[in-house]
């Protein structure tokens, strides 16, 4: 039987959590040696970019999306298996097997093993031209699609529909989005803030449907077209498929792992096995602003805990705290959220401004506090909603500046 | 041997408002009202410049930090230039 490869820290997952965590090992620790292991073959680059025209369009040379270059991990010394998956782990040997065959026996572990784009489980989804878009082998396919389609069929009411209707329309590229729910991002957004989105796409240039479910991709080997539930039928040489982000906690769970949607963690980003950290879009992690268990998927997020599972690993107690936000721009739309932005038992909404004045924010309370935000073209007030998060500021009293769309929320802070 | 950072600048086109800088280096990197980055400098003064390494508004600029937050910028939006104007970041 061969021998286990031994090494101090352990790292899965090849994106900006776990690779700052890396940097932030070896900062930290000298002489420790450090393993990444990446299902992908790629040195870390900017999950970010793939759905920025910039990028797409090939307005900049290919490599800009590589953040870290190959010999980046030989010079600080931090091995990089990429193009292997972790198997299995076993916490009582503290043992990783990998998809190569090789075991790593590890001191200290972290799962920053990501999200994976949700698939399409309808008849014909496995036909070429469906498109997804996470990783960077799935962006290519989307460029390489764009080349010649002449119409698209954007599926799904988030981000990626959002952004990548955009780019199909920079090609000039027929697009049509299909929305299962009455109105866009509806699992985040009020229908005011939705149709606002929606204005903005339809100005683009995209024709929208919605409240409709595909049942059947059309074609032969390659897709056609689609079907939908209600019998519209719409032609289309690509698809690209926004459906949601999963974790792949399947992998690791059987082993005692404790995991809700993402891998379950405290504060300190420690899952309930010893020595086993996890960061990023795979944490569940306890939120001590918003006092409960959450689990984001964006990047700074992702590099803070990074950072923060990194310097807890080196055997600092370091809790997570950070007000986190997301944001996005297409169609000349810029939509950000702050916070908790899920509507919960008890969440009430303080309103500010109107999708008819062009701007339009929604201030989330609970328990007379700010928990969260979400802003249509107010990106300016991310700072002030964000500090006033953190500061557990008391709403009681300024509930008419808050709902006045042209008072200055940093004189809150 | 290592080229020393002189001058920084932020391609407001380029920039998204990831705030990834604003993580590694708060001293230096914050968002204006855009939603883009900016560099605080002395006297109350905040561009995305460029601005030379002595305007920032702290006691001493560590250069590796520095280097982490530009290399940090999902988009590549931080470029940073030695003392000749030679571009170090993005290389």
């Amino acid at each position: 039987m061969a021998e286990n490869i031994k090494i101090k820290y352990l790292i899965i997952g090849g994106g900006v959590a776990g690779t700052t965590a890396a940097e932030t090992l070896r900062q930290n620790d000298p002489d420790g040696s450090i393993a990444i292991v990446s299902d992908e073959p790629y040195p870390f680059y900017s999950r970010i970019m793939l759905s920025k025209p910039n990028f797409f369009l090939g307005k900049l040379p290919f490599e800009n999306i590589f953040l870290k270059k190959e010999n980046w991990y030989q010079e600080h010394n931090i091995n990089f298996i990429g193009g292997i998956s972790a198997n299995n782990l076993d916490p009582q040997k503290k043992t990783v097997s990998l998809s190569d065959g090789q075991n790593i026996e590890y001191e200290k572990l972290l799962l920053a093993i990501g999200g994976c784009a949700r698939r399409w489980q309808i008849k014909g989804s496995d036909k070429k031209g469906i498109c997804y878009l996470r990783t960077l082998d799935e962006a290519k396919e989307i460029i390489d699609a764009i080349k010649t389609a002449q119409k698209a069929v954007c599926i799904g009411g988030g981000f990626v529909s959002f952004e990548t209707c955009e780019l199909l329309r920079m090609k000039n590229i027929d697009t049509t989005l299909l929305v299962m729910e009455p109105y866009f991002w509806a699992n985040l957004l009020d229908e005011e803030s939705g149709l606002m989105i929606e204005d903005a796409i339809q100005k683009g240039g995209v024709k929208i449907f919605k409240n409709e479910t595909t049942e059947e991709v059309l074609g032969d080997k390659k897709v056609k077209g689609l079907k939908t539930k209600t019998g519209k039928e719409f032609d289309a040489d690509m698809v690209v498929v926004g459906i949601g982000i999963m974790c792949p906690v399947n992998t690791f769970q059987k082993n005692e792992l404790a995991v809700g949607r993402g891998i379950l963690a405290n504060e300190y980003l420690e899952t309930n096995l010893p020595d086993v950290w996890t960061a990023g879009d795979s944490a569940e992690f306890k939120d001590i602003i918003l006092n409960e268990q959450v689990m984001l998927g964006n990047w700074v997020n992702a590099q803070m805990q990074g950072r923060v599972a990194a310097l807890n690993m080196l055997g600092k107690k370091q809790p997570f705290r950070m007000v986190s936000f997301y944001t996005t721009t297409a169609f000349g739309l810029n939509i950000a959220f702050v916070g908790n932005v899920r509507i919960e038992e008890g969440v009430t909404i303080i309103k500010r401004g109107s999708r008819e004045s062009g701007s339009f924010g929604r201030i989330l309370i609970k328990d007379g506090e700010i928990i969260g935000a979400t802003l249509m073209n107010r990106t300016n007030e991310m700072a002030p909603i964000s500090k006033l998060i953190e500061n557990n500021f008391k709403i009681t009293g300024h509930e008419k500046e808050l709902a006045d769309a042209d008072f200055d929320l940093k004189k809150l802070v | 041997m290592v080229k020393q950072i002189k001058k920084v600048l932020v391609n407001r086109d380029l920039c998204i408002g990831a705030a990834s800088c604003i993580a590694v280096m708060p001293e230096v990197f914050e968002l204006d009202g855009e939603n883009k980055a900016v560099l605080i400098q002395k006297g109350g003064v905040k561009n995305s410049g460029p601005a030379t390494i002595d305007a920032f508004d702290v006691s001493s600029v560590n250069q590796e930090t520095l280097r982490m937050a530009a290399e940090s910028c999902p988009t590549k939006a931080i470029f940073l230039y030695d003392e000749d104007g030679g571009q170090i970041y993005p290389d």
